[in-house]
């Protein structure tokens, strides 16, 4: 049973890490281009700021994994 | 909720009244010009435009050279400032010259003195650093011990300075000298070509006087342009006010329809402001001038003011952010206003931190100018904060109110025990879990709602039906799916995805899955709102072992950490609470219904401030 839980607990460690992960490596590649374009035109900013957050969805969806697999739902 | 009405209105009349018409219509600052397009010519600018634009752009780029003063205004006389404008720019850009050219003296002067304190101590004179026809010098970072044991000539003498080694050597022995010296020595100084003599100490001397020097120079210098600015600044100020007022004045025909005698003026004003320039106008005028209404053609898009009650202001200047709304929607807002503070509170949660970022928001209010609004509008979400705090019964961290109330224990007041709260977050996060999904369920019915509404209002009800009716349709079929079972939910969910094709084409089912998406989203409330009690716990089980000590050093060493570890919360928690909240909006909220991309209002005459 032990073992059978332990699994678990590291398959949501993975769900929520390697999301963490694929988030981090998109937001960082678009955070880029948009401080580059804010650079040019500072009114951009909100649609920027769209733009960043978009991937944060995967993330949250290696959160809902990971909590079914913990059992927390 | 809307954007204010406009009215189009054009002013016809004889070029004789044009000045008139201008004046009066900067005064009144409420008529936002149009460019005329059409056959009729566009009129000129006044002659003496040009002029004085070109005295406008040398005032102003004077003022950006000048340091603030603190002398009052003095009033200016134009032809005097038109006179010396030139000298006065001369006078200044030499000035700077002069002040640049010593800060990179000063810079080299410094280098020079670094060198000669490595060799402080070495008992040599300036000029025995030269090298001459017989001599050789190095001076460096050198392994002095190993280089003495590794060099067999000795045709060689080392000194050494207090971070640096100086070695005189014979030309006749340079090659094996100059080997062992790579060899063994970390780093070379080149000897700085220098008018100086004596010994370093003397050196030493001599390059601090010139450092002295050229610092009172630059004082000078200095004072020099801070008298400048306190004779002209205000002067030119004034002046600068004045002309931007005249140039813009001037420019204004460029935007009218003119023939050789007349002139047409077109533009939007408030509709509740069109009497207002009716009745100005007619007097400037003495009623030589025809005033009318212009009916709306579809295609223009009248410039958009928000038209909201004062507590709605702040937060206009979230949703221009993103997009000016246009004319014909929703002014989304108040809807910033209604959930924003909500959610900012709800993920923070904490009375501590209310206090604090309600600190740093109102610090923001007051020194940062740009942003005065938004600082405004986190004011009201820090107040959320508070009262979520309270109903929590969580301040940084720690358990105030409540049966497990850790206030109470520390102070033995009971009060605090008796005081009721909804639930501590900590102990409850399956609730936490349940709300923010409840939450987003609710949020993006908003959306579709407010969406439902802007078509009713400008394409009619069958479209609103078929694109954000089929939506809710959809929504109402999982839930009767999950209720009664497939046999009543697919027909259900069939029908609303036909709908839904009809209504938005092919783009709207492929958006389907992000419904679930976007739900689900929301659930980064729950996830902030557990980082936000977990690091604030952190924090207090850090100092928790420095307090147990028992010793002053401990408690104080306590405090300084909670203090450090509070503050760096706060900002964390302004990030993520403001991040992440405003994202819901602007991606989750604003897709369903806002479009954006209007046009503000910007009434000629409006006093741009110039950030000089």
């Amino acid at each position: 049973m032990a073992a059978i839980e332990g699994m678990a607990a590291i398959g949501a460690a993975l769900a929520i890490g390697i999301s963490a992960i694929a988030t981090a490596y998109t937001q960082a590649k678009i955070g880029a281009a948009g401080v580059g374009a804010l650079a040019e035109d500072d009114s951009l900013f909100g649609q920027v700021l769209i733009l960043t957050v978009v991937p944060e969805t995967m993330v949250i969806f290696g959160l809902v994994v990971a909590l079914i697999s913990a059992g927390f739902i | 909720m809307k954007p204010v009405e406009m009215t189009k209105l054009s002013v016809t009349g004889p070029k004789t009244n044009l000045q008139n018409v201008i004046d009066t219509l900067y005064r009144l600052e409420v008529m936002d010009l149009n460019e005329y397009e059409g056959d009729l010519e566009t009129g000129d600018p006044f002659e003496e435009a040009e002029e004085l634009s070109q005295t406008l752009v040398d005032l102003r780029s004077i003022l950006s050279k000048l340091p603030e003063t603190e002398e009052d205004d003095a009033g200016f006389n134009l032809n005097e400032i038109q006179d010396s404008i030139e000298d006065l720019d001369q006078k200044i850009d030499d000035l700077r010259a002069r002040k640049n050219s010593l800060e990179t003296q000063k810079q080299s002067v410094k280098q020079d003195i670094k060198f000669f304190r490595k060799l402080e101590g070495c008992g040599l004179r300036y000029k025995d650093l030269q090298e001459s026809k017989n001599l050789k010098v190095f001076v460096g970072n050198l392994k002095t011990e190993n280089f003495l044991e590794n060099v067999d000539s000795d045709r060689f003498d080392v000194f050494e300075g207090s971070q640096a080694s100086i070695v005189v050597y014979s030309r006749d022995a340079d090659d094996e000298i100059e080997s062992a010296l790579q060899k063994w020595s970390r780093e070379e100084y080149s000897v700085p070509e220098l008018d100086v003599s004596g010994s370093i100490n003397a050196v030493l001397n001599q390059l601090e006087d010139r450092k002295e020097e050229i610092n009172s120079e630059q004082d000078s210098i200095e004072d020099q342009i801070q008298n400048l600015s306190d004779e002209w600044r205000k002067k030119l100020e004034s002046a600068e006010s004045f002309l931007t007022e005249k140039v813009e004045k001037a420019e204004a025909p460029i935007n009218f329809a003119t023939t050789d005698k007349t002139f047409i003026a077109q533009g939007w004003v408030p509709s509740d402001k069109y009497e207002q320039v009716e009745e100005a106008l007619a007097e400037a005028t003495e009623g030589k001038i025809h005033i009318q209404r212009e009916d709306e053609s579809e295609e223009e898009s009248p410039p958009v003011k928000h038209d909201n009650p004062g507590f709605v202001q702040p937060f206009e200047s979230l949703t221009d952010l993103v997009s000016i709304p246009r004319y014909n929607e929703l002014d989304p807002s108040f809807v910033i206003l209604l959930t924003f503070p909500l959610m900012f509170g709800f993920m923070i949660g904490d009375a501590g931190y209310g206090f604090t970022t309600l600190a740093v928001f109102y610090l923001g209010y007051r020194y940062i100018d740009g942003a005065k609004d938004i600082f405004k509008s986190l004011m009201y979400a820090s107040v959320a904060t508070i009262i979520f705090g309270l109903a929590f019964g969580d301040a940084f961290g720690y358990v105030i109110f409540g049966h497990h109330s850790e206030l109470a224990a520390v102070t033995g007041i009971h009060l605090f025990e008796k005081i009721p709260i909804l639930f501590h977050r900590a102990e409850h996060l399956g609730q936490v879990f349940q709300i923010s999904a409840i939450f987003g369920l609710f949020h993006v019915n908003a959306g579709y709602l407010l969406g439902f509404y802007n078509e009713l209002s400008n394409h009619g009800l069958v479209e609103a039906l078929l694109e954000k009716g089929s939506w809710l349709m959809l929504e109402a079929s999982a839930l009767v799916f999950y209720l009664y079972g497939a046999t009543y939910g697919a027909p259900l969910a069939m029908i609303s995805v036909a709908l839904l094709y009809k209504g938005e084409g092919v783009e709207g089912v492929v958006e389907i899955p992000s419904l679930l998406s976007n739900i689900l989203s929301y659930l980064r409330i729950f996830g902030v709102s557990v980082a936000a009690v977990s690091l604030a716990a952190v924090v207090n089980a850090l100092a928790e072992p420095l307090f147990a000590m028992g010793t002053a050093t401990g408690f104080v060493a306590g405090i300084g950490l909670l203090v450090f570890g509070h503050t760096f919360n706060t900002f964390i928690k302004i990030m993520e609470g403001f991040l992440q909240g405003i994202r819901l909006h602007y991606v989750e909220l604003f897709g369903k219904f806002y479009e954006g991309g209007g046009r503000r209002y910007v009434p000629f005459g409006t006093k741009i401030k110039n950030n000089i």
